[in-house]
């Protein structure tokens, strides 16, 4: 034993292990950007990813044609259905739209929807190569305009944030990962609040610090309410599909199945313009009594 | 070129595991192939290179993932430390020992992970969901490896991955 105090490698060893344990605190967080190895690492992976993804579209894409054809007919009539209804159902809700902004001007409220934001499409090239962080890599960086924190959508819902960005790729954490919480409410009843976060379980996720008071029931809709600084209101992000007390009784938390299937990603939109709403731009100031 | 060879393997294997498993994942759950690769070059090679080996291999996946930065490396350092020092008594050139030695690896490795989270990285959540997914890791690490071995150790002792004349 005092042989190994004298030992070169044995101090090598133990110098490394704690270069090592500190390396691994200083990155157990959310960094502001990554390093230079980093950067240069994820840009050589990036082209081969890519190209992986356009040999299985380039392969996939006939190859299903042919093989399913009778399958695609039925799902080409299905959807030409669909498309009525939704035809009539547009026309109805352009209506309201064109209602809605007409009130909004006569009462100078500002739009919540997504519709105001400018979107930048981007393909999923590749996954986490490890099973416990949830992330995707996906085919735009720094040169395209993306930023760190800008919340990535499908039309289906919400999928997370930049988490870090090289030139031409970036990391976007996803939201059945444990380190994102969302300000998340529900669609029904808007004054129910609480926070979505992933859950060890699956790719399901749990709506955590809802009141006890609240009406909160299987199939409704959880929405973002807005209130993180990354993500703007209104995003589906699941529906309930399980209620359970919290032990202290004061609380409730809830299973919520998302809307977005996170193991059949391949392309995602960045919303690249949204800035939050602060609580003084948010709440009008109060006009100035009068003196008499 | 051997070195270049060594090194060429677990970056592939970040590769196929970021893009292609992701398409063949058992119940969600991805192999470890750098984990394989370490396995192997420690039975090969031995405890001490073995550790070195895993040490890089494991930093470069964690540079690749950018978060909690070491913690695969110091994992796999130590399963290439064990593993070489396991290996000892068996026949290097037996067909079985890489299965074997990848079993075995696979579940040092999770049982190091395991620990690592619970003495120092409180936000490094490994729970329930990790059994499971060491369960089909280990299924789908031993499914890789049963083949791979063969060509991994003919290679190394006399092809491309052959890193001195006493192997």
């Amino acid at each position: 034993m005092p042989g190994l105090f004298k030992n070169k490698v044995f101090w090598l060893c133990i110098l490394v292990l704690i270069i090592t344990f500190t390396l691994i605190r200083a990155t157990s967080s959310e960094r502001e950007d990554i390093t230079l190895v980093e950067r240069m690492l994820r840009e050589v992976y990036a082209p081969l990813q890519s190209s992986v993804t356009e040999m299985r579209d380039y392969f996939s894409g006939p190859r299903s044609i042919f093989s399913q054809k009778a399958d695609l007919n039925e799902k080409i009539s299905e959807q030409e259905e669909e498309i009525a209804k939704l035809n009539l159902e547009n026309q109805v809700l352009r209506e309201y739209e064109a209602e809605v902004k007409r009130l909004r001007v006569l009462f100078n409220f500002s739009s919540n929807n997504l519709d105001k934001y400018s979107l930048s499409a981007a393909r999923v090239i590749a996954r986490s190569p490890d099973n416990w962080l949830e992330t995707i890599i996906i085919d735009k960086g720094s040169v395209d305009g993306i930023k760190k924190d800008m919340p990535v959508i499908t039309p289906k819902g919400l999928v997370g944030r930049i988490g870090s960005v090289s030139e031409h790729a970036s990391q976007v954490n996803l939201i059945t990962d444990r380190e994102i919480a969302v300000g998340a409410t529900l669609q029904r009843s808007r004054n129910t609040s609480g926070i979505v976060e992933g859950m060890v379980e699956g790719s399901l996720l749990k709506m955590i610090n809802i009141p006890y008071y609240a009406s909160v029931k299987p199939n409704d809709m959880v929405i973002t309410s807005g209130l993180s600084e990354v993500f703007p209101p209104g995003i589906d992000i699941g529906a309930i599909y399980e209620v359970t007390e919290e032990p202290n009784g004061l609380l409730l938390s809830a299973t919520v199945i998302p809307t977005v299937d996170f193991n059949k990603l391949e392309e995602v939109l960045v919303i690249t313009d949204y800035t939050p709403v602060t609580e003084a731009e948010s709440v009008p100031e109060e006009p100035m009594a009068e003196e008499e | 070129m051997r070195y270049l060879m060594h090194f060429l393997l677990p970056f592939l294997a970040v590769f196929l595991q970021s893009t292609v498993f992701g398409f063949y994942s058992i119940k969600g759950t991805l192999p470890d192939m750098v984990l394989v690769f370490v396995v192997f070059f420690s039975v090969i090679n031995g405890a001490a290179k073995g550790t070195v080996y895993g040490f890089l291999c494991g930093l470069l996946e964690d540079l690749y993932l950018g978060r909690f930065i070491g913690i695969n490396a110091i994992s796999k350092a130590l399963t290439g430390f064990l593993v070489g020092k396991l290996q000892g008594g068996f026949f290097r050139e037996n067909f079985f020992i890489g299965a074997l030695a990848v079993a075995i690896g696979t579940l040092l490795n999770a049982l190091i992970l395991l620990l690592l989270s619970r003495l120092a990285f409180a936000s490094f959540h490994i729970d329930k969901q990790f059994f499971t997914a060491v369960f089909y890791q280990f299924i789908y690490n031993v499914i890789l490896a049963a083949p791979l071995y063969g060509w991994y150790y003919r290679s190394s002792r006399a092809g491309l991955l052959r890193l001195s004349r006493e192997n």
